[in-house]
């Protein structure tokens, strides 16, 4: 790409702030960012915990390990991506995590016959492993999955799940952007078609009732309903946090609701 | 006994609580010093302080020695936009602690120029009477003729009685009956939570009649003026436009988005028929006038068309408590159900809460009630009717969940909905953790005037669903705000127009009183009058296991919007709760550590 992916442009955010926004609403959990010594970062919300890999040339392993072991005291799986996935559902994330079993240590989506390591859950225990494997100089995520249990998910098992299916058929969330004509043409496509509903006093003034708009973020939503996101307002999706980080990023499907920020009392 | 203002009290103030025995009709004044008021404000915090010296240690609040304390504030009189609030006070027969509620407009004001900056009655009469508190001091009238009459209706023929100038603040015949919700109300508002009706009630007095006598005299009159002028200013922007345009009601689609909406006493937290009570249609369809307390510059008050000709005040946590938490969808049941509530001196929530858990007992056989059912507005208006006549299963439900589910057993005090008794407001606390903390900590028992937790879980600014440290502040912060609000007194529907609210409200009292208050003072005021609080509930048998939530709340998850379960761990509520006793400075039990800054001097009888 020639240029650090995290903070490529995306419909008035970055792609980082996309990929953390949409796996913090699919696992409902910390989110940890691995990077590499000073690699500038784009602004990313207060609670997402940053991370150093500090050992060039080691392959995905190393990043996943430095995660995983961040993640130990704190989760049971963690679903582990880079960042380049404009199109990442949550709906995806939500899948791969929830498969995750007692019998397992790894759920492994093979989209197309090609495994995802990096759109994949992992017990955060398996970093004890990858270290070991990282000192014997194994370094490709294969070398991992030979010495635990992997759930392997196709194309067929990831969509038997009705949201999953509903929200991603084709499975673009593993889409990946890798040379820049790949970026542009995935900037191309339109936001997410989303519903946004007002309510209280910014549903005045015919803002009442579900509307479909497109918009990739809180904000953009906001402006397409003709609503002040101002300090008088906040937002929730799908009815979960409420928030006023117009940044935060949407995706398919998603009810957008605004509110006014005194309410309650 | 006349009113004489003490001639070194502070402006704004008189520096005297008239009390009146209303069995012998002596009235005796204790004077309140410059410290006692400036450590306690006026309202809420005055009253916790009168509670703490007048009432006997572990006195039945329904006991004639018990007392019931009328409390004005150094803003009352003033022109300061939503200062015209009372507050009464007393030991509640729902909780057996504290309990302090505010009420509005013109009582506030001619009760406060009675030259009185508190009016507490004690003893009880032998047949129903009036107190009347004017310039001429006070004395106890008869009053069999409005006995087993609503409020509204002791108030207008007590009016027509006593002529023009009075200002009555009166009980319906819940209060008679010793409801142990029933409230106390003036023009239509209540003091409502904890069961100061009764307490009322209990001394046989239907009324207390004030007539204004004198003036208030702040220290600076033209600031005074010019801070009225600017809060005034204030007070018509956005930040109150919710109030003035649709009101309280209008949280109930947005609670409803937001899964933070308590439906059928707790076991959901969306109610899929909430659209028929929005705010956003019925008040074009049936609002038929709105109102303002006396010296109110927003209007917050939405009058409705109710069945039958009537006309209900709807705000959002009647239409809760009567509507979703009973499964009720028809707006005509849920206004008529408020409109009766009105009718009888009913808290509308701890009344909703209590019908709430009937309705589950008797769908799960625990109670031979087979008509009472979630979701049948006529089932919630005869048990209402039940509850005012003290007939059928009224009895039971007129003492409130826990007394009522003590009686019933058979597990269903693990769902009856109320903290230290006193019934659930219509906040999810496992969708809404800093209210889940302030809900179980709160002296006067669950409740969202006094902790406005709820603030923090719906401000954005941390995660409602993961309850720690920064709800842990949250909700101290938000009390600490209460308790100056509430003492001081200002509506809490202003709280938006403040950035730095202390320092603010202590640039209100300053020119008001004399004094040189600022924000760090004020602060402390407000620790002083939550520890308070908690030390007069320790006094009378509070421990740590009254600071919790209902086991249902803490065992069961509730779905939100996404399909997402969310819960509160008993885990997770006790760290909260644990952390809220470090930052008050409390012990590990919850118990004030003695600081010597609390009440204690300054009164003289």
């Amino acid at each position: 790409m020639g240029t650090s992916k995290a903070g490529l442009p995306w419909h008035g955010s970055t792609l980082l702030r996309r990929t953390v926004g949409v796996v913090a609403r699919g696992v409902a959990g910390p989110v940890v960012v691995v990077r590499a010594p000073d690699q500038p970062l784009p602004e990313l919300p207060p609670d997402v915990e940053i991370r150093e890999d500090d050992q060039e040339g080691l392959g995905p392993l190393q990043g996943l390990a430095i995660g995983l072991h961040a993640l130990r005291d704190v989760a049971d799986v963690a679903f582990c991506c880079s960042t380049d996935m404009p199109f990442l559902h949550t709906a995806f994330v939500s899948r791969v995590v929830e498969a995750m079993d007692d019998d397992h240590d790894v759920v492994l989506p093979v989209a197309n016959g090609h495994r995802q390591p990096l759109a994949a859950a992992y017990r955060p225990s398996l970093a004890v492993e990858i270290d070991d494997l990282l000192a014997a100089g194994r370094l490709k995520p294969a070398f991992l999955f030979d010495r635990c249990r992997v759930l392997r998910l196709s194309d067929d098992d990831l969509v038997a799940d009705r949201r999953l299916a509903a929200a991603d058929p084709s499975l673009d969330s593993l889409i990946n952007v890798n040379a820049p004509a790949d970026y542009e043409q995935a900037l191309a496509r339109p936001a997410p078609v989303v519903r946004v509903e007002c309510f209280g006093t910014l549903a005045r003034n015919g803002h009442r009732g579900v509307r479909a708009v497109q918009a990739a973020t809180i904000a953009a939503a906001a402006q397409a309903a003709d609503l002040d996101f101002d300090r008088h307002v906040v937002a929730a999706v799908n009815g979960e946090q409420v928030t006023r980080d117009g940044a935060t990023p949407l995706v398919s499907g998603d009810t957008v609701t605004f509110v006014s920020a005194d309410a309650g009392g | 006994m006349t009113a004489e203002p003490m001639t070194d009290a502070p402006g704004g103030y008189f520096g005297r609580a008239l009390v009146v025995d209303v069995g012998t009709g002596r009235a005796t004044v204790v004077k309140l010093s410059d410290r006692v008021l400036r450590d306690h404000l006026g309202g809420v915090g005055l009253g916790a302080w009168l509670l703490t010296e007048l009432a006997p240690v572990g006195v039945d609040p329904l006991a004639p020695e018990a007392p019931l304390a009328f409390c004005f504030s150094p803003l009352v009189g003033t022109p300061l936009t939503t200062s015209a609030k009372f507050a009464v006070v007393a030991k509640s027969p729902l909780t057996g602690l504290l309990t302090d509620a505010l009420a509005s407009s013109h009582f506030a004001i001619s009760g406060k120029l009675t030259g009185n900056d508190a009016i507490v009655v004690r003893g009880a009469c032998t047949r129903p009477s009036i107190l009347l508190v004017d310039g001429a001091g006070a004395r106890v009238e008869p009053a069999d003729d409005v006995w087993g009459h609503s409020a509204a209706e002791a108030e207008a023929a007590l009016k027509k009685r006593l002529g023009a100038g009075w200002r009555i603040a009166a009980i319906g015949t819940a209060g008679e009956r010793g409801v142990r919700y029933a409230t106390v109300s003036h023009d239509g508002r209540h003091a409502g939570r904890g069961g100061l009706g009764a307490v009322m009630g209990s001394k046989k007095l239907k009324a207390v009649a004030v007539r204004a006598a004198t003036k208030v005299a702040p220290a600076d009159r033209d600031a005074v003026l010019a801070a009225s002028r600017d809060l005034r200013s204030r007070s018509l922007g956005k930040a109150t436009a919710k109030y003035r345009e649709l009101g309280t009601l209008a949280n109930l689609l947005a609670f409803n988005a937001l899964s933070t909406l308590p439906t059928r006493n707790f076991t959901a937290a969306t109610f899929e028929q909430a659209p028929r009570l929005a705010a956003e249609d019925i008040s074009d369809l049936r609002k038929v006038a709105r109102n303002s307390c006396a010296s109110c510059s927003i209007g917050c008050e939405h009058i409705y068309a109710a069945k039958g000709g009537k006309k209900a005040r709807v705000e959002y946590e009647n239409v809760f408590a009567l509507g979703p938490m009973c499964g009720v969808s028809d707006p005509d049941d849920v206004l008529a159900a408020s409109a009766r509530c009105d009718e009888l001196g009913l808290d509308t929530i701890s009344a909703g809460g209590t019908i709430a858990w009937a309705m589950e007992c008797a769908e799960r056989g625990l109670l031979d009630a087979p008509w009472l059912r979630f979701g049948d507005g006529a089932a919630l208006l005869r048990a209402l009717d039940e509850i005012g006549a003290g007939t059928g299963i009224g009895p039971l439900l007129a003492e409130g969940s826990r007394r009522a589910a003590e009686r019933v057993g058979a597990g269903s005090a693990d769902f009856a909905p109320h903290v230290k008794g006193m019934e659930m407001p219509g906040y999810e606390p496992r969708t809404m953790h800093a209210m889940a903390l302030g809900l179980a900590v709160n002296a006067r028992g669950a409740d969202h005037n006094r902790s406005g937790a709820y603030e923090a879980d719906l401000s954005g600014d941390l995660d409602r669903l993961d309850g720690g440290q920064a709800h842990v502040a949250a909700a101290v912060e938000t009390e600490d705000r209460a308790a100056v609000m509430d003492s001081m007194i200002l509506c809490k529907f202003l709280r938006g127009v403040f950035t730095e609210p202390f320092d603010e409200w202590a640039a209100l009292l300053c020119p008001v009183t004399g004094w040189d208050v600022d924000g760090a003072e004020l602060r402390a005021t407000a620790r002083r009058i939550v520890a308070l609080k908690r030390a007069y509930n320790l006094r009378e048998g509070w421990t740590a296991a009254d600071d919790w939530l209902p086991e249902r709340l803490l065992s069961e998850p509730v779905q939100v919007g996404s399909g997402r379960e969310a819960s509160l761990t008993p885990q997770r509520l006790r760290r909260m709760i644990d952390g809220y006793y470090a930052a008050r400075g409390l012990d590990t039990q919850g118990r004030p550590v003695p600081s010597g800054d609390g009440a204690g001097s300054g009164a003289g009888q």
